[in-house]
């Protein structure tokens, strides 16, 4: 169903400014407390990472921004305004979501599911760059080549990436994805966030949830830990992944080394 | 179809060919086909009976009728001309003319309506709950009309003439929807097993009130209770048609308003939320829609099972599982099911009027579980 009504276009994103951010924010499910005054800002034109074990509240802090859970205590913003000022329509044109499990219910073909991305700017003079906006997120997660099979006939990696596509095809200014790159193998997670570096770089706020921390230390601009839901550090990958830190939220002995030739922090436990 | 494929055919590109259009096409002549093979049915099926009436008398007793109405409208607009339509011969059978305009086709255009509001109301709620498998039986708006319709032919209420029946089993049926949904739901989701499990649940209640309604009414009312749980359209009448047309057409209205949510729908409830989609309020309009279709369907011709679970099933073999294409083409390929059940029951015996709810579960009970076994084996099983 789609009312008429004109919805709140959203503006183009000023660099470095706050597009989406969590305030205090405490999420309670089942009578375990799953957030704990949680804060953190998303600026347009970075990666944030989001790390953690298990149970750290990742999905839950993500599920926080999207609006999918209440939260009991703290707010959440969403391009200058309460999440909940916006109707669900004008939420959809700003922010993109790629959820942990990706599911569809009747065998659309993929070219027919990255299109799905397009339906908030239905009716918007965004609309004539429908065609454009699924063939480039269509390339970008390398799913062009099986644009017209049926999605449930895919592997669970390829679904995975046409999922993505939809979501990049959607062309919002702010992109959070939780575990993208948990289903596919080592060139796909490396076109993944290849694809969210370059998104960030054209002025979108992205933010990822990543297991791999060695994909944080290389892709992300700054990093989020997260442990028993509180946030434990924010910085650049530098700052925040060091051995001691990660040692102690992971309960396992992590050592941290300088990559020979980048610089870039490698992060193994040890054996 | 038109030229929107820019790209060679050896490498199908996803943004080249809008897949809208591609499948529009194809949609499109699914549902050109269906009309074309409605209209035909239609036509052969008010000719055939005990008095036989060949298709050109059908068809010049609609034309005749229809140059004669227009006419007067026209005379009464205060404009006199003799419009070309009443060409064709009129039925030779000195009854013919009663035995069309009385009889068929107030039964042939009540099968049609029920068809169409069955088969859209199966899509619907398909596309809704996520699962190909949910069907109006299945989470109780039949049973729940049944309830209605039973208790009325007990007590012979009669608070609203001719819209008695119609009315009470719509309430049933709507609220006994509303009550599987709200029962089946917790923490803001629905469950697809839960949801079926409650729908038996509810179903057995609301077959206990129809077994006791069964039990006391009086051997009239009996009558009336079980051939009505059989499915008919014998002894339809214009009055039938009359009461049935605004909810069917309201609620093909709503569905069809819905088609693009649906698509986004089956992503997921949280994806489709992503996208713009009211989750809560889609599904409350859906639930209500099914209850206008199947509801006031149910009232008139009974219970009539497995159109809603078969016709949308062919139609996604055929045309994809887009909503655009689905609901209407449901909603065409239903009605000429149900022209055609209703033609061989009420001729394949002669003096004799099969339950139209017996022929669909005959046939519709072996086919679905014949394109079970189908998609099962040419998709991998359900997503």
């Amino acid at each position: 169903m789609r009312l008429t009504r004109a919805h709140r276009l959203p503006e183009p994103p000023v660099a470095g400014s706050v597009v989406t951010a969590a305030a205090g924010v405490s999420v309670t499910l089942g009578g375990t407390r799953v957030l704990d005054d949680v804060s953190i800002e998303v600026r347009a034109g970075e990666v944030l990472a989001l790390v953690g074990p298990n149970g750290a509240g990742k999905s839950t802090l993500l599920s926080a921004l999207t609006g999918d859970v209440a939260v009991s205590s703290g707010s959440v913003t969403l391009c200058g305004r309460p999440l909940s000022a916006w109707s669900a329509t004008e939420a959809a044109m700003r922010r993109a979501v790629l959820l942990q499990q990706v599911r569809l219910s009747f065998p659309f073909t993929v070219a027919e599911v990255v299109w799905m991305g397009r339906a908030p700017w239905a009716g918007t003079p965004l609309e004539a760059a429908d065609e454009e906006a699924v063939r480039a997120a269509a390339a970008d997660a390398d799913v062009a080549q099986f644009a017209g099979r049926r999605f449930t006939s895919l592997s669970g990696g390829e679904q995975a990436r046409v999922a993505l596509a939809r979501v990049l095809a959607q062309r919002t200014g702010v992109l959070l994805l939780d575990e993208p790159t948990a289903a596919l193998d080592l060139r796909h997670q490396e076109l993944v966030l290849g694809v969210a570096r370059s998104r960030a770089a054209a002025g979108v706020a992205v933010v990822v949830v990543l297991h791999d921390l060695n994909l944080a230390a290389a892709h992300a601009d700054r990093v989020a830990v997260l442990a028993g839901g509180r946030v434990v550090a924010t910085g650049t990958p530098a700052e925040v992944l060091g051995g001691d830190l990660l040692s102690d939220v992971y309960e396992h002995d992590v050592e941290v080394i300088a990559h020979p030739r980048t610089g870039t922090p490698v992060i193994l436990p040890r054996r | 179809m038109t030229a929107t494929v820019s790209a060679p055919p050896e490498s199908p590109s996803v943004g080249a060919a809008p897949p809208r259009r591609a499948r529009r096409g194809r949609g499109g002549l699914l549902i050109g086909g269906l009309s074309v093979a409605l209209v035909v049915m239609t036509i052969v099926s008010a000719g055939r009976g005990q008095l036989q009436i060949p298709p050109s008398e059908v068809v010049g007793s609609i034309l005749h009728r229809l140059d004669a109405n227009l006419e007067w409208v026209l005379r009464q607009a205060g404009v006199s001309v003799d419009l070309p339509l009443d060409a064709g011969p009129r039925p030779a059978h000195v009854q013919g003319e009663n035995t069309l305009w009385l009889v068929r086709f107030p039964r042939v255009v009540l099968a049609l309506l029920v068809g169409a509001a069955l088969a859209a109301a199966g899509a619907l709620m398909q596309g809704v709950f996520g699962n190909p498998l949910a069907e109006p039986a299945v989470v109780g708006v039949s049973p729940g009309a049944a309830v209605g319709a039973s208790l009325v032919f007990v007590t012979g209420a009669n608070f609203l003439g001719e819209w008695t029946v119609a009315v009470a089993a719509f309430a049933t049926g709507l609220v006994t929807t509303l009550l599987v949904y709200a029962l089946s739901r917790s923490g803001g989701r629905t469950e697809v097993v839960t949801l079926v499990l409650t729908g038996v649940a509810v179903t057995a209640v609301a077959f206990a009130i129809v077994a006791f309604a069964t039990f006391v009414a009086t051997p009239e009312a009996r009558e009336q209770i079980v051939f009505w749980q059989l499915g008919s359209l014998n002894g339809a009448r214009w009055q039938a048609v009359v009461a049935v047309l605004p909810f069917v057409a309201a609620g093909l209205a709503l569905a069809i308003a819905m088609a693009r949510s649906l698509d986004l729908l089956a992503l997921g409830e949280r994806s489709a939320r992503h996208l713009g989609v009211r989750v809560e309020r889609l599904r409350l309009v859906a639930i209500v829609a099914v209850a206008m279709l199947v509801g006031s369907g149910v009232a008139f011709a009974g219970v009539i099972g497995f159109v809603g679970l078969v016709v949308p099933h062919l139609v996604r073999m055929i045309a994809g599982p887009g909503h655009r294409v689905l609901l209407p083409a449901s909603a065409l390929g239903g009605a000429l099911l149900l022209v055609s059940a209703d033609l061989v029951a009420r001729t394949a015996i002669e003096y004799a009027d099969l339950p139209l709810g017996m022929l669909t579960a005959l046939v519709g009970g072996p086919l679905f579980f014949w394109l079970l076994r189908r998609t099962r084996t040419s998709q991998g099983g359900w997503a």
